[in-house]
């Protein structure tokens, strides 16, 4: 057992550890992820660890992976390919919605598809285009897949062990920005977390915030920003985006009458819609206040000089707290 | 180990040779310091560190070639940016991470009350605390009902009747007449000494009105405060009000200033019947352009009758008594009929309240 | 000028089946050489009733194989019960010929998810058809990965038309199968179409076998109407792959004598005088020729053969129509291991709308 503090990234990396010493079947697949440990280091040690047959160094060929976990996964291997940024995850898109989720579905239960899905998601790192992509709401729309994003060491390596246990296909949605930030206390002792469940990140009673990944971080300061103007709100990490867990949502969302949902993903069909839609239906006789959405606009992510401007910040989140605070 | 590469020297030279070392592994280095001279096809080179550091290793002995890109110090420290795009903000304290599974406590302890925003706001319109009431429909949810029902209830711990009809009415035009109306009210008496045998006060003073109307029209027209408009009328239609034990009557005598006083009184008899009967169709009651009310009949001298939007203006007259008053020097009894005149001073100026209230003494005092 | 490449190419036996040279030694197996024929012939009529069953509406669009069957049912019989099938969408004779039933497959195109659910241990890994094209390539290569991984001497065959050559997920598949030298054999059916476009405009390469040569293995060509060729090939290409020499592509030339799918009508873009002449280059009467010839088969056996396969094929129909229909519920019930409490309201929903159609039936 390893103490100490880890980054997210340094979170991933145990769990892959871990999960690939508790079973063999767990093989490590992608460009770059063997002798390199990862552009981001997420899978250092491992080959040396686990030898050059569990942790594969594949050719330049997204497609071709997404394909061929398929028929591992089909094998009885439990297969954690990374794909190295979300921008180029939509080649393996037709395999992930044609094949991987639909397989145990279209043989009745006798081929699965327990594989897993890794990959750096979301702007601020001043990368170059295409290397700041949000775009999970495709993929929670694809009946059959899980979906989750973690925003803590400690998430991201209880949610990964129990994502690679899961039998059923699943998206990994690694927060960039966060992958260095705010290290923390972390006890390698395997505890898996559920799955298809929100965090309560903080605890209140005049607002609920809701939010994943990055904005997390901005989601927290608003929340602290709140406090000081004696306004006491509750920050859920929705961590599931598939399935989404709307009964902890919903009673949340009972207990304070309002809701602001942040999102770093574009506006329009993003996450928040569904759980707008969904917390309306369920709670519409308690709310105080519309529920309001803070997220991009729809607009690609810009170059990293204006990145800024695209990511939800602490400021505009406080914006809608207000309008929600002051509604009638 | 941070490598620092030989750097391009210019003028499409590839390649050096390694003259001198000026640092070796283990020294610190500062920005600017001079590393390594190397010779060129050209000339003699100065090679400055990039930037400070601990030298970890040096590449190649006096006389060697290299070239240019090629490893020539190793900085000590991590080299490794974790990344081949962009840049990953490190460090930020580090903090505990506490958090629940699901839902906090007190949210699963949470009870709510279930109302519709079309009941809360209802609720809020009454008066009624939503919060206070369980509903009676399934799942508890408020229904339109409890809320009345709490208002209902919250009223009757007042008591009483709730009035109804002609009092119910009266009640709500009084209470809206004393929001929208600026009244002044002119107090003056008509010298009856010239009347001979008692007549009907009532035919004389619509009549006397009518003659006042047509000196000053525009006592006789609607006002609408909203638009802050005004309709002058063409006719006098007069409200008289008549009281009965059910409560206060306005019937219309319609078109005074053309109906002769034989006419009028008749118009008055039959709409009293009416009103004494209770037949008096509704029409009857509305359209009035002005209002008279005769209490004189009763007690009292003077009022501040209460103008009835859209009217402008009311006279009340009360009961005529003798009284001395002085004429030519000398005090005389003579009876009196006191007239209080209100007017509503968003339309009607005080002269013209003035000259008509003149006029209709005037008329009045006609034998 | 196209590239020339020099590739085998594999015939034994004359469109009309007359030996052309000297057979390979396994083919004077005589009882060999009926199971196949038998094989074939029971594929073909077998085939026959699913077109016909699709025009009685009784199943939905199907996929004809024929003209082919001599490629699935030498691949399906040369197959160990623990090697890997990951067939595409016209590979009735290969799942037949592994052991998934004729019922199976009628469910499948009848619009049953039941029919990909096979029955059968031995084909209990393979995989169920395959819709969009050429992705089956890569699947094939991950099997193939575990195979290797786990250090086992099992072959994974994967089956596509002339079409899915074209496809990135095709090239994909060979370059990562040559990299990794995985026990794969990529069968290529050419039939010279993918549906309306013949093979002379699908790729400009004058082979589609030396695609391998680009990812680094062994690609052939056979004459894919001639049985004894198609399976000496196949046989060569799995013990190949079997221990541990790499994957194979092998082309079967062929021709689709069929429309693509019963909802295509091949009359719009191709000459009749075309089909008739590829009529007399099919493989189930040359199997026949070859085998009269050698004096192992004559009319009666013909007869009795036809009798008994047309028995096996009304079974199977009889057994697809007792089949019934799926239960409501069963749209929900595989679509996660288990169905997610977080989605429990979604599947109250669903019964509820089950139960007003069924005009307010008991639900769950």
């Amino acid at each position: 057992m390893s103490n100490g503090t880890f980054s997210l990234l340094e979170a991933v990396n145990l769990a892959l550890h871990r999960a690939m010493a508790e079973d063999e079947n767990v093989i490590v697949l992608g460009e770059d992820v063997g002798v390199n440990g990862g552009v981001f280091r997420a899978t250092l040690g491992l080959r040396d660890s686990f030898g050059f047959k569990r942790v594969i160094d594949s050719p330049l060929a997204e497609t071709m992976l997404g394909g061929l976990v398929v028929g591992m996964a089909a094998q009885g291997l439990k297969p954690v390919v990374e794909i190295q940024f979300m921008g180029f995850i939509y080649a393996t898109m037709e395999h992930l919605v044609s094949h991987a989720s639909r397989m145990r579905n279209r043989t009745r239960g006798r081929i699965t598809c327990p594989m897993v899905l890794r990959t750096p998601m979301g702007a601020g790192i001043r990368a170059p285009e295409h290397h700041s992509e949000s775009t999970e709401a495709l993929f929670a729309h694809i009946p059959g897949l899980r979906v989750l994003v973690p925003s803590s060491p400690a998430r991201a390596y209880g949610l990964l062990l129990a994502a690679i246990d899961d039998p059923d296909p699943v998206l990994f949605l690694e927060p960039t920005r966060l992958y260095r930030m705010n290290p923390q206390p972390l006890v390698d002792d395997g505890k898996r977390l559920p799955l298809d469940s929100c965090f309560t990140l903080r605890e209140g009673s005049d607002i609920t915030l809701v939010s994943w990944g990055a904005s997390i971080v901005e989601t927290l300061q608003a929340a602290s920003a709140l406090a000081e103007q004696g306004v006491s709100a509750e920050v859920i990490d929705v961590a599931s985006i598939k399935p989404l867990d709307l009964d902890t949502l919903e009673a949340s969302v009972r207990k304070t009458g309002r809701c602001v949902i942040v999102h770093e993903a574009p506006r329009t069909c993003g996450v928040g819609a569904e759980i707008a839609a969904s917390l309306y239906e369920r709670v519409l006789l308690e709310l105080q206040a519309p529920i309001l959405r803070v997220t991009a606009p729809d607009i690609p992510p810009p170059l990293y000089r204006l990145e800024s401007l695209y990511i939800p910040g602490v400021e505009d989140i406080l914006h809608a707290c207000d309008s929600t605070l002051n509604f009638a | 180990m941070k490598y620092f590469k030989l750097p391009d020297l210019g003028e499409g030279l590839q390649e050096a040779e390694i003259v001198e070392w000026h640092v070796r592994a283990g020294d610190a280095v500062k920005a600017d310091q001079l590393l390594v001279s190397v010779e060129t096809a050209k000339a003699l080179v100065d090679i400055p560190a990039p930037y400070d550091g601990v030298v970890a290793k040096t590449y190649g002995a006096p006389g060697d070639i290299l070239h240019v890109g090629e490893p020539l110090l190793g900085y000590e420290g991590e080299a490794d940016a974790g990344t081949v795009v962009g840049r990953l903000e490190g460090g930020g304290a580090s903090q505990e991470d506490r958090f629940f599974v699901g839902a906090a406590p007190s949210t699963r302890e949470h009870m709510a009350v279930r109302a519709t925003p079309a009941v809360r706001q209802l609720a809020r319109q009454l008066g009624v605390d939503v919060n206070a009431l369980s509903g009676s429909a399934k799942d508890g949810l408020i229904s339109r009902g409890d809320v009345e029902n709490a208002a209902q209830q919250a009223r009757e711990r007042f008591g009483g009747d709730r009035l109804r009809g002609v009092r119910r009415s009266m009640a709500l035009n009084m209470a809206r007449s004393h929001a929208e109306v600026v009244p002044v009210t002119i107090y003056g008496d008509a010298d009856l000494h010239r009347w001979g045998q008692a007549r009907d006060p009532l035919i004389r003073l619509a009549k006397a009105l009518a003659a006042a109307c047509a000196v000053e029209p525009v006592l006789n027209s609607a006002f609408d405060g909203k638009s802050l408009s005004i309709k002058q009328h063409q006719h006098l239609d007069l409200g008289i009000a008549v009281d009965t034990p059910d409560g206060l009557f306005v019937p219309v005598l319609r078109n005074v200033g053309q109906r002769d006083a034989a006419d009028l009184k008749a118009g008055v008899t039959r709409l009293r019947a009416d009103v004494q009967a209770r037949s008096i169709p509704p029409q009857e009651m509305m359209g009035a352009t002005l209002t008279l009310s005769n209490f004189g009949t009763l007690f009292g001298r003077y009022a501040n009758p209460v103008v009835v939007p859209p009217q402008v203006a009311i006279l009340a007259a009360g009961v005529i008594r003798d009284e001395p008053v002085a004429l030519n020097g000398a005090v005389v009894v003579h009876p009196l009929l006191p007239l209080s005149l209100t007017f509503d001073h968003r339309v009607v100026t005080g002269g013209e309240a003035a000259r008509f209230f003149k006029a209709l003494v005037e008329a009045l005092e006609q034998p | 000028m196209p590239h020339k490449v020099a590739l085998p190419y594999t015939r034994y036996l004359s469109p009309d089946g007359q030996l052309l040279g000297d057979l390979p030694a396994w083919a004077d197996d005589f009882n060999l050489l009926t199971r196949l024929y038998r094989q074939m012939v029971l594929t073909r009529l077998f085939d026959q009733k699913a077109v016909a069953l699709q025009r009685t509406g009784r199943i939905g669009t199907y996929a004809p194989t024929l003209g082919q069957e001599a490629i699935g049912v030498a691949i399906g019989s040369l197959m160990r019960p623990e090697d890997v099938l990951v067939p595409y969408y016209r590979d009735t004779a290969v799942q037949l010929m592994r052991g998934v039933r004729m019922e199976e497959i009628l469910l499948y195109w009848g619009g049953d998810e039941r029919g990909s659910d096979f029955a059968d241990p031995a084909v209990a890994e393979d995989f169920p058809i395959c819709v969009p094209i050429a992705t089956q390539a890569l699947h094939a290569c991950g099997v193939a990965s575990a195979f290797k991984i786990r250090g086992e001497h099992r072959v994974v065959v994967t089956t596509c038309g002339d079409g899915a050559t074209s496809k990135g997920d095709f090239l994909e598949a060979l370059n990562v199968a040559g990299t990794w030298q995985l026990p794969v054999v990529f069968v290529v059916n050419n039939n010279q179409w993918a549906i309306s476009v013949p093979r002379r405009i699908q790729c400009g390469a004058p082979t589609l076998a030396q695609k391998a040569i680009g990812a680094g293995f062994h690609g052939e060509q056979v004459d894919g109407n001639d049985m004894l060729a198609v399976y000496d090939r196949v046989q060569a290409a799995l013990e190949r792959a079997r221990h541990g020499k790499g994957p194979v592509l092998l082309e079967c030339l062929s021709y689709r004598l069929g429309d693509h799918t019963t909802a295509d009508d091949a009359t719009r873009y191709r000459a009749a005088d075309e089909v008739k002449q590829a009529w007399l280059e099919e493989p189930v009467k040359r199997l026949q020729r070859f085998m009269v010839g050698q004096g192992v088969w004559d009319g009666n056996r013909e007869q009795a053969l036809m009798v008994e396969c047309q028995a096996l094929v009304q079974r199977a129909v009889d057994n697809f129509e007792a089949a019934g229909t799926q239960a409501p519920e069963s749209v929900l019930d595989y679509v996660y291991a288990q169905w997610p409490a977080a989605l429990a309201e979604q599947r109250e929903v669903f019964l509820e709308r089950l139960a007003r159609r069924a005009g307010g039936a008991d639900h769950e």
